[in-house]
């Protein structure tokens, strides 16, 4: 038995609570595929909600930044919009689906190693820049705000949402990025 | 079946080129792989990288211009290698998971060259440094669950504990005392030639490792385990290449060289769980038997000797990675204490060791402090003591 909790600790850094997500990800994947019947199916809807709330804090908050904070952010953040534009489709693809299908752990391996690969691009070409570009207070406000869009975000994949525009027409995600324009605006403030 | 190396005839050195396409492997899958998987592809990586280095300072010491063209190809080819089995690594890998890979290897193949080694002098060696790299596993994977957040039984799996060993901050010795004394070629098993080769190797590949990517990261912890670390694999190369007689030729230790690289492949091909690799380690196999062909035609030509005169009659059992949780306690709970002094072994703190002591840990070291601010973040240190607690009471885990 290995000494600590299964639980992420809260992390006040907006990167250290992405890369815990990262974490959590692929450890649940390790779950879904090392079950099944009802236990899979519970994982799997873990799996599927995670995955949903932590791309779409990504795309609301975390992208715009780097976006237009590092040096070749547009096209950096291009890439990475497009590697989870395909990852929601395969996700969309497995939600229809009876896990106990034969051509769900297939599926299921292929979006795996789409999504390992997206987070592993996301840790060395954005994050750990990103770690550059913030104080300890923006950082720790940039958590918040991805706990906060975590809150309001879908619990199921909708492909084509993934543009931060079309998004803000939600409300509560609209929220959030007019907050972290705010945190970043003016630091000092928080 | 007993298999003897130099009764079979591999591919001809001119068929051996790869083209990009042959060279271009798919890696191993990042989650789902057998973990001694990857830790072969970690061994041979280092073996080839010896292999490469090794004929680079036979090239540079080299006067025959001949055997220097030799050397070009058979060194181009070992580059090749290097290239596929490295290259069987996948990316989605980060530099840590790599790293506690590294670290299992040199648990779980030190442990086996110390059980299988009989020289009781050489087997002392691989005991005492096997607790040393045991420790370096446990500190980081205390490291990998704060930053990546994640735990290192995903990478070792259930194969290989995670616990403290001899503490880290206690290798740092004065560096005379890490010298060894030699076997003696004339009358050393041939068996004991290749553990020491093997080990000497991976444990250089580890070293050069560490030296290249420590300051990739930016955590300052980070940066300062691999320092420490680092420097406590200068030590194990330096405590492990002088286990090999100085008094070989160049000849014969290129011999032994390629003998060790047909060893350790045809090893991999017995053991091999994953029906591709062990594709690459049969075709590598293949390869070898020709340099190791070559190199014997060099020593009888050169050194008036028949290469028979030094090598086994036939391979020895084949290098298996298995778990070695018990080797690993009965040294935990006999060896801890021990550090060196000149060539031999001592369980007292020597004066030598101690002025080294005082002098580089005059600031707690980052292998405590990674430790202390695991604690901090998780309120509980990482381990994985699949067989009950860590036979050292002191070892244990003190609850806050
Ligand atoms: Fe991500
Ligand atoms: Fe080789
Ligand atoms: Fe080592
Ligand atoms: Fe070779």
């Amino acid at each position: 038995m290995s000494s600590t909790s299964i639980d992420v600790p809260s992390t006040d850094d907006v990167v250290g609570l992405l890369r815990a997500q990262h974490g959590q990800i692929r450890d649940l994947f390790d779950l879904v595929m090392g079950s099944s019947g009802p236990e899979r199916r519970e994982s799997f809807t873990h799996l599927v909600r995670l995955l949903a709330v932590h791309e779409t804090a990504e795309e609301e908050i975390v992208h715009p930044v780097a976006r237009r904070k590092l040096p070749g952010g547009q096209g950096m953040i291009d890439d990475r919009l497009a590697e989870e534009r395909e990852a929601k489709e395969l996700l969309a693809e497995l939600d229809g689906m009876d896990p106990e299908d034969p051509q769900f752990l297939p599926k299921l391996d292929k979006l795996r190693v789409a999504v390992l690969s997206h987070a592993r691009a996301e840790e060395r070409y954005e994050f750990d820049r990103l770690g550059d570009q913030f104080s300890d207070a923006q950082r720790k406000g940039l958590a918040a705000a991805v706990r906060a869009a975590e809150a309001a975000a879908p619990t199921h994949p909708h492909p084509g949402t993934e543009s931060a525009t079309k998004n803000m027409l939600v409300g509560p995600a609209a929220a959030i990025a007019d907050r972290v324009r705010d945190i970043i605006r003016n630091p000092d403030k928080h | 079946m007993a298999f003897n190396p130099l009764e079979h005839r591999g591919i001809p050195l001119d068929d051996q080129l790869r083209d990009w396409s042959e060279l271009d492997v798919a890696p191993i899958d990042p989650d789902k792989a057998d973990p001694y998987t990857r830790c072969r592809i970690i061994t041979m990586n280092g073996i080839e990288v010896e292999a490469v280095m090794f004929s680079h300072h036979f090239n540079r010491i080299c006067p025959d211009l001949e055997v220097k063209q030799q050397l070009a190809r058979v060194r181009y080819i070992e580059q090749q290698q290097q290239k596929v089995v490295n290259w069987l690594l996948p990316g989605q890998a980060s530099v840590l998971e790599t790293t506690i890979a590294y670290e299992q290897v040199a648990v779980d193949l030190t442990g086996w060259v110390a059980r299988m080694e009989p020289d009781p002098y050489l087997k002392q060696a691989y005991e005492f440094g096997v607790l040393e790299d045991f420790d370096h596993l446990y500190r980081y994977a205390n490291l990998y669950e704060m930053i990546e957040h994640r735990k290192a039984e995903k990478i070792v799996d259930q194969l290989t504990e995670i616990t403290p060993g001899r503490p880290t901050y206690l290798h740092h010795r004065d560096p005379v005392d890490n010298v060894r004394e030699p076997y003696d070629r004339r009358t050393a098993e041939p068996i004991s030639k290749l553990h020491a080769l093997t080990i000497m190797s991976a444990e250089q590949q580890t070293m050069n490792f560490y030296m290249n990517v420590g300051p990739l990261y930016m955590e300052p912890i980070a940066r300062q385990l691999y320092q420490e670390i680092g420097l406590v694999e200068e030590e194990h190369v330096t405590h492990y290449e002088s286990l090999v007689d100085p008094g070989e030729t160049w000849w014969e230790r290129l011999v032994n060289h390629e003998y060790n690289e047909c060893y350790l492949y045809y090893s991999f091909m017995q053991t091999e769980s994953d029906p591709r690799v062990k594709g690459i380690w049969e075709l590598h196999l293949n390869m070898e038997l020709e340099h190791l062909r070559l190199a014997c035609d060099l020593m009888r030509r050169h050194d008036g000797r028949d290469p028979e005169s030094v090598l086994a009659p036939a391979l020895p059992e084949p290098v298996t990675f298995e778990p070695n949780k018990e080797l690993v306690r009965h040294l935990l709970a006999t060896q801890l204490d021990l550090t060196t002094l000149g060539t031999g072994y001592v369980r007292e703190a020597h004066e030598r060791f101690e002025k080294m002591q005082n002098k580089i840990n005059a600031q707690r070291d980052a292998g405590e402090r990674v430790i202390d601010e695991h604690r901090e973040m998780f309120g509980q240190e990482y381990r994985l003591e699949t067989d009950g607690p860590n036979p050292v009471e002191r070892l244990r885990e003190k609850t806050a």
